[in-house]
């Protein structure tokens, strides 16, 4: 092998891991769909819901903006004067607990006599709908700095519901929902003939905070 | 190992006469230049970057009620709304895509007196007609943004959310969904009062069809 042909190969080489570079990089820009196919869902139940909930948070976010950098191989940052930019959005979301009775059956009815004893199925709690204040969001941009985009609002959004959806399970909503199930209940048995002293309604059991996010549903 | 071996001394030799040369020596000179300049440059650069974060806020019950509502079908939605701004330089235009469940039912505060009662051997349950259950039904922080071009102000966006709500609405409340409904309430009370020792049972609806 001569020294040019080495010469040669070597070049061949090089080429070759370059454009191998460059293919792969194409296949890094090929288009995503992220956009999820417009649906209509329709599902039979038979949900109790027995108490509301108006839940009211006001999402507050803030950002600065600065220079990051490297300068001879020294890295810097500085931050930006008239850089911060914040926004508070209300957001009111619904909050319902419901008794799921689609799966109620013999088994969950107990007669003794005149009385009659209830099982109820276990409570869900499902967060119904959230709507934004538009009127109330208020914005600082500073004249540096480009104003909120749709994109970050609602991504600023999604992060506000998320820790509502969080903090339900502190606000005691399933006691409630008990106390409420009964009260909407009650009624109708009597008007079944039964005497209101002669029903008894019982959960299948008491719930922990670690029961709390099972019960918890979102529309999603 | 041997040809490796060759073809590396080959390199090397062909390499050292090159640099012999008076041209060689000026290209290689301006390689390192060259190579060194662009050390220098990549050691250099900046960029804006933008630091945010959610505050922590409390999460504050405004109202609590006790309600009644029966969901016999819960239809789940997503639309996409968008709206077209004509301008002289050129149109703004805003899509956006919206979620929504709505729940189709009846409201036990709607009953008439004595809904339920005996006829002889059969207990007869007259439920109000179904509606949907809650006029507020989108997920409006769930919102995703699509396309943006242009300024737009909330109250804009406020119109689009309400123009989500009435698409939702023609598409999902149907003469069908609402029939649906009906067929899955009197299915699931005749369960119930089956469940409580109740054999025979009549579901009627107010000012609609009788189901048996």
């Amino acid at each position: 092998m001569s020294p040019r042909h080495s010469l040669y190969i070597l070049l061949i080489l090089l080429f070759a891991a370059c454009g191998g570079k460059l293919e792969e990089q194409q296949s890094d820009n090929q288009p995503v769909d992220t956009i999820p196919m417009m649906v209509m869902r329709i599902q039979k139940c038979s949900k109790l819901y027995t108490s509301e909930y108006l839940l009211h948070k006001i999402v507050t976010y803030g950002d600065s903006a600065s220079i990051n950098g490297t300068f001879l191989h020294r890295n810097f940052k500085v931050n930006l004067p008239f850089g911060k930019r914040r926004v508070a959005i209300p957001i009111t979301a619904s909050v319902k607990a419901y008794i799921d009775f689609g799966n109620f059956s013999e088994k969950n009815v107990r007669r003794h006599g005149d009385k009659v004893e209830i099982i109820l199925p276990d409570p869900g709690i499902t967060m119904t709908s959230t709507q934004v204040d538009h009127e109330a969001i208020k914005k600082k941009v500073p004249m540096l700095r480009s104003n909120f985009t749709d994109e970050e609002i609602t991504h600023i959004q999604q992060q506000g519901r998320q820790e509502m959806i969080n903090s339900i399970a502190k606000l005691g909503i399933v006691e409630n929902a008990r106390l409420s199930a009964t009260r909407q209940l009650i009624p109708i048995i009597e008007q079944m003939g039964y005497k209101e002293d002669n029903v008894t309604i019982t959960f299948r059991k008491k719930y922990s905070i670690d029961d709390l996010s099972s019960i918890i549903k979102t529309i999603d | 190992m041997k040809n490796i071996l060759h073809f590396i001394i080959n390199l090397l030799r062909s390499i050292y006469k090159l640099l012999k040369t008076r041209i060689g020596f000026v290209i290689s000179f301006f390689v390192i230049v060259v190579v060194c300049l662009i050390w220098l440059f990549r050691g250099c650069s900046s960029k804006v970057q933008t630091e945010g974060r959610i505050e922590i806020t409390p999460v504050q019950i405004s109202k609590i009620q006790s309600i009644g509502q029966w969901e016999f079908l819960a239809i789940s939605d997503e639309e996409l709304i968008d709206t077209i701004r004509h301008g002289f330089f050129g149109d703004d235009e805003l899509a956006r895509i919206y979620y929504g469940t709505l729940r189709l039912g009846i409201d036990l505060n709607e009953t008439e007196e004595g809904w339920i009662k005996m006829d002889k051997d059969t207990v007869v349950a007259k439920l109000p007609p179904i509606k949907l259950l809650d006029e507020h039904f989108i997920d409006e922080a769930l919102t995703k943004a699509f396309y943006e071009k242009g300024k737009w102000s909330e109250e804009e966006k406020a119109t689009l959310t309400l123009r989500a709500s009435e698409t939702m609405k023609a598409r999902c409340l149907t003469l069908t969904n609402i029939r649906s409904a009906e067929q899955n309430a009197s299915l699931q009370f005749n369960n119930l009062l089956r469940s409580m020792g109740f054999k025979f049972s009549r579901i009627r609806f107010a000012n609609t069809s009788t189901h048996k």
